[in-house]
């Protein structure tokens, strides 16, 4: 809503400047979101004399001006033909941009230099077109700015009004809103209405087939009016807020409706079949051109406002192409009604038409308003449009709406602000935006009845008018306290703790957290070339997607993490160590609603060690990123976890991935990102990345070891090399040793591989390394080969193994 | 003898000063004090002498023996020093040279800021509660006092799954969770990701909010002030001017907008204040009674409050990142700087 300085002051007499109104208005909770200052930019226009006016030497349809400017006389060629020596007129010097960033530049018009131009009210924004120049009044003082001269300079003020104030969306009601912030009074609009000749319910009928949708229809008549354009103070009056100015009649239910907030409409009455006007619903499928120039197919719940036959307007929303005020009008039906809010906004939102009417109508609009609008309107359309307001009115208001009375507690608002106020205080308070209070009906000490005006539609509750009670005291008067409550807190979720555990490790390993959207386009997963079963291909669908590139929720995080790599390495950001713990989201079964799982995508490319100096040029591979999957999973408490081959994801690389568990339970994938999806995502070198399932790790998380004493004797290692068939995985040693380790033995580890010359074709040589040790005793080296060699028996027995 | 022992001496410690190395010096040790050393040939010769002269040259040896130890034991530590020394001298490193790096990790801008605001809250005893991201229709808004027929509907662009089911538009949602699943006294803080479909320079169809609310006996409007003055004192900076003014949610009443003064020109007036010295930074108000309603709270009994703020916002004006995109473009060169 735009309201300007000038034309809030028609209804209230204030002190504030445009700045101090602003910042009063703000703290209302008329949130000025902007501050215009119209004409500011143009003092470069002034009042010039013209000391002398001759042809062009060279063109006919020029004249070459000597321009006077108070200090200065200077030369400007100028093209009309309604100027003579002596007018004062509006010269834009050199350097001033006019509206529609048009420039001024010192110029030579054929072969005369001009020194500016002089202005027509069109060039300068003051009217819609123009005959020649502007001619200034006399009396104006050379050298002044124009825009001083004229009384045009104002402020316009953009308020960013919440959907509970349709109030305020007119000039009348943020000037009520100012009245009360400054305690005085509001003047409103003076009303001179004469009617004469016919009456006009002997020409039109009203009917309200449905007084739900419309409870109230007022109308009146004006007869030969003449169509024209609106002489200039209404032109920039709507333009001082916005709004283009189209003809005298439709221009003035604008501004009526600018200035009072209730919607008007006016029909050509020669196009009302019969003289009637029928309010009611549409039928189905019936159809509607409306001012938009386009056919709507209406709905059974569209309330319509008919003539005899057929529709001529789509109530509180848009005028009916069929009915329009036309250049020949000469008898206009103006209307003004009060329709239901709901209706309303079903009506616009299926036709997709917002418009200033039904923006009002389905916030609420001011039912009490609906005479004064109209005999506001009938008034200035006879003033303008030389017309005669016809006899009578018609106002068909079958049932009236009741007026909402509260009872309100001077101690509950005093309770829930935190302040301490009494009745005479709140009644004045209330008062002052229009508020009606009384002592309560039923004599009880702190209470008052409120009986709340109809332009408040806001107002239900007592709860309402103790934030009326609020804003109007000063939410900067409220005193800041502390609350009071019970030393008590609830622990928060353990996943959550796991959560930032897992962040800080990641850190800690020198990873860094992204975020992606979590809507991706339908055929971003179906790159991993998942099996058609997969239910990672069943993702939930947004119905009304921004673009078809965010159409679908994320079943997986690694294509958003793989297209995050590549948009990366483009950048020439080449070593990558990035995660992102996000949810993932599947179409649920059981209910309405997705169902969310948690998930943790990893991923590693480029060099190990790319910050050194000393020519290392290692690149990352699959065991470094297990190495950080098993810190993760030994941080969070996980036990069994086992990395097996089988079945590996079809986006990953056979050979190089790997199924987690933990026991039984899958926790997730890890591997190298298959040759041909890195080729799809536009990777130009090899990607290790693994996703977990969070849900599932955290259900399994936080075991802890039993607390051990460490021994105090030494420990001694010893190491045998096996020679062992290829395919047999180091995970099958390890378990062997492991449970073989007797009482002395506290690990094995495999540090070594090796294949190559002395080993034969088909077998590897695995390092293996034992721990021994007692927490009695320093262990001999009898007893320690004893148990060393009883290992390796065991596991050369078992695999076919031998000791190198 | 006597003159023996002393030319012994005097050869002796000239060539223990003359040893160059520790292992030359060992040998020169050897030679003179060694089992078949200088001095033991010169001992044979003790049992010539007269009794007499025994005890004097017995002493002159122990004395003889006695000084060349020393002069070992001296040399000995000069030659160990002048080899430390020499070594440190051969080893010299650029010390310019970048150290040995590993990877340095960071954390999302957005994380950052839900953590430090989440513990603020906590500190005050509040507790993190999270909620579902697709979202029914009564949680996000029916419960929440937005009907579906009410314009408030507008002011949250929404992306529809179902005609019941939606991408949650704010993480008000959580409110109406918690509050079901408990009975007051209740203080939650609820950080998470939300959705709204719009999109430009300054909207992200996804973003990120943190909600808080606590509901008590006797709560007041006062106190909604005290907790926010609190909290924005905390994480911006003691003595920030802070205001709150009017504003509408269906789901607070009374509402109010918080400002602070721009952290970016101290209230002064700039570009990304838009000149007006404040910046918006939260919105807040009492619980409405019809939320309390439709969690089957009795409001004549109890009262709360409820806030609700964007974390890249906030994240924006703290680190002074002037584009929002950037956010969720995941561009490691910006993702390091936290």
């Amino acid at each position: 809503m735009i309201v300007t300085y000038n034309w809030l002051k028609e209804f209230v007499d204030f002190d504030y400047s445009p700045q101090e109104l602003a910042d009063r208005l703000t703290m209302a909770g008329l949130e000025v979101e902007s501050t215009t200052a119209i004409g500011e930019g143009l003092d470069s226009v002034i009042v010039a004399r013209l000391d002398s006016v001759e042809r062009h030497p060279d063109a006919d349809r020029l004249t070459v001006c000597s321009v006077n400017k108070g200090d200065e006389v200077v030369q400007v060629v100028c093209g009309a033909t309604n100027h003579k020596s002596g007018d004062l007129v509006a010269l834009a010097q050199p350097g001033s941009v006019l509206p529609g960033d048009f420039k001024i530049k010192k110029s030579k018009i054929r072969g005369q230099v001009s020194l500016g131009m002089l202005c027509s009210e069109k060039e300068l924004g003051l009217s819609n077109e123009a005959d020649g120049i502007l001619i200034l009044d006399p009396s104006s003082q050379v050298g002044m700015p124009v825009f001083d001269a004229l009384q045009l300079k104002d402020t316009a003020f953009e308020i960013g009004l919440t959907p509970n104030r349709p109030d305020c969306l007119s000039l009348v009601g943020v000037a009520r809103e100012v009245a009360a912030i400054c305690g005085q009074p509001l003047r409103l609009p003076t009303i001179e209405i004469s009617p004469a000749g016919e009456d006009i319910s002997t020409a039109c009928q009203v009917e309200i087939e449905d007084p739900q949708g419309c409870p109230r229809y007022a109308a009146r008549m004006v007869r030969n009016v003449k169509i024209g354009p609106s002489p200039d103070w209404m032109v920039q009056r709507l333009e001082s807020i916005g709004m283009r100015s189209i003809n005298n009649v439709v221009d003035v239910t604008n501004y009526v409706m600018m200035e009072l907030g209730h919607p008007l409409h006016a029909f050509d009455f020669r196009e009302l079949s019969a003289g009637k006007i029928i309010v009611r619903r549409a039928s189905e499928g019936e159809s509607f051109v409306a001012l938009d120039d386009s056919e709507h197919k209406l709905s059974r719940e569209d309330l319509m406002i008919c003539d005899g036959e057929r529709p001529v307007a789509m109530a509180g929303v848009m005028g009916g192409q069929n009915s329009e005020v036309q250049d020949d009008t000469s008898c206009v039906l103006l209307e003004a009604a009060y329709f239901n809010p709901v209706s309303i906004r079903r009506t616009s939102k299926r036709h997709g038409l917002h418009t200033e009417s039904s923006h009002r109508f389905e916030r609420g609009a001011d039912v009490d308003m609906v005479p004064v609008a109209l005999d506001r309107a009938a008034t200035l359309i006879a003033q303008l449009a030389g017309g005669q307001v016809a006899n009578g009115v018609i106002d068909n208001y079958p049932a009236p709406l009741e007026k909402a009375e509260i009872t309100l507690s001077a101690e509950k608002t005093g309770r829930l602000l935190g302040i301490y106020v009494d009745l005479s205080q709140i009644r004045r308070l209330l008062e002052g935006i229009g508020l009606t209070t009384a002592t309560n009906k039923t004599d009880a000490s702190g209470l008052i009845d409120v009986v709340v005006p109809s332009f408040r539609p806001d107002l239900e509750r007592e709860v309402d008018l103790i934030e009326e009670i609020a804003r109007l005291y000063g939410y900067d008067n409220i005193p800041v306290t502390m609350p009071l409550a019970n030393l008590e807190s609830q622990a928060s979720k353990v996943e959550l703790k796991y959560e930032e555990k897992l962040r800080n490790a990641l850190v800690g390993c020198g990873f860094s957290e992204i975020i992606n959207y979590s809507f991706v386009a339908p055929d971003a997963v179906k790159k991993l070339a998942l099996a058609a079963e997969d239910p990672r291909l069943q993702s939930v669908r947004i119905l009304n997607p921004l673009t078809e590139d965010q159409a679908v929720m994320r079943t997986s995080l690694v294509p958003s993490m793989l297209e995050t790599l590549a948009k990366n390495l483009a950048y020439r950001t080449t070593d990558l160590h990035l995660f992102e713990m996000r949810p993932v989201f599947f179409a649920a079964t059981d209910t309405t609603a997705g169902r969310q799982e948690l998930h943790l995508a990893t991923a590693m490319t480029g060099a190990r060690d790319p910050f050194s100096w000393a020519g290392s040029d290692a690149r990352v591979d699959f065991f470094d990123l297990k190495g950080v999957l098993e810190k993760l999973l030994d941080i969070l408490g996980v036990q069994k976890v086992s990395f097996s081959a089988e079945s590996p994801e079809p986006y990953l690389h056979p050979g190089k991935s790997a199924r987690v568990k933990s026991g039984e339970a899958l926790l997730g994938v890890i591997g190298e990102i298959h040759p041909e999806i890195q080729q799809e995502f536009d990777l130009d070198q090899p990607v290790y990345l693994f996703e977990l399932n969070l849900d599932q790790v955290f259900a399994l998380a936080g075991h802890r070891d039993a607390f051990f004493v460490p021994s105090k004797f030494p420990a001694v290692e010893r190491d045998s090399a096996l020679l062992i068939d290829e395919a047999v995985e180091a995970e099958t040693v390890l378990q062997i040793a492991r449970k073989n380790l007797g009482k002395l033995g506290q690990d094995a580890v495999i540090f070594d591989v090796y294949r190559g010359k002395g080993i034969p074709e088909g077998k590897k040589s695995l390092a293996l390394r034992v721990r021994y040790g007692s927490t009695e005793k320093t262990l001999t080296e009898q007893e320690i080969t004893k148990a060393h060699g009883r290992l390796v028996r065991s596991i050369c027995h078992q695999l076919g193994a031998e000791i190198r | 003898m006597k003159d023996l022992l002393q030319k012994l001496e005097k050869d002796a410690l000239a060539e223990i000063a003359g040893a160059e190395s520790t292992a030359a010096l060992q040998e020169i040790r050897v030679s003179f004090l060694g089992k078949k050393g200088a001095i033991t040939d010169i001992m044979k010769g003790m049992r010539d002498l007269t009794p007499e002269e025994r005890p004097v040259i017995g002493a002159l040896v122990n004395r003889v023996k006695d000084t060349l130890e020393k002069a070992f034991s001296q040399q000995l530590t000069e030659l160990q020093q002048a080899a430390v020394a020499a070594r440190l001298a051969s080893e010299n490193i650029d010390v310019t040279l970048a150290g040995r790096q590993s990877f340095r990790g960071s954390l999302h801008p957005v994380t950052l800021v839900s953590r430090e605001i989440v513990e603020i809250f906590g500190r005050l005893g509040f507790a993190v509660e999270e909620g579902p991201e697709i979202e029914q229709d009564f949680y996000n808004f029916e419960a929440l006092n937005i009907p579906r027929d009410h314009p408030a509907r507008d002011m949250q662009d929404t992306f529809y799954i179902s005609d019941d089911v939606v991408l949650r538009t704010h993480t008000s949602p959580v409110q109406i969770r918690s509050m079901l699943k408990q009975q007051p006294p209740l203080r939650v803080i609820a950080p998470g990701t939300v959705y709204r479909r719009d999109s430009d320079l300054t909207h992200s169809p996804m973003f990120h909010q943190i909600e808080g609310f606590l509901v008590d006996k006797n709560v007041t409007f006062g106190d909604l002030k005290g907790i926010l003055t609190h909290f924005l004192n905390n994480y911006f900076g003691q003595g920030l001017d802070v205001r709150f003014r009017p504003s509408f949610s269906p789901f607070t009443e009374p509402s109010a907008e918080v400002d602070i003064a721009c952290v970016i020109c101290n209230g002064k007036g700039c570009r990304v204040c838009s000149g007006t010295g404040w910046l918006e930074i939260l919105g807040c108000g009492m619980i409405d009674p019809e939320v309390f309603k439709s969690v089957d709270y009795d409001a004549e009994q109890v009262s709360g409050f409820a806030f609700g703020m964007g974390l890249e916002r906030i994240a924006m004006l703290k680190y002074g990142v002037s584009d929002l995109r950037l956010f969720f473009e995941n561009d490691l060169r910006f993702l390091r700087q936290f």
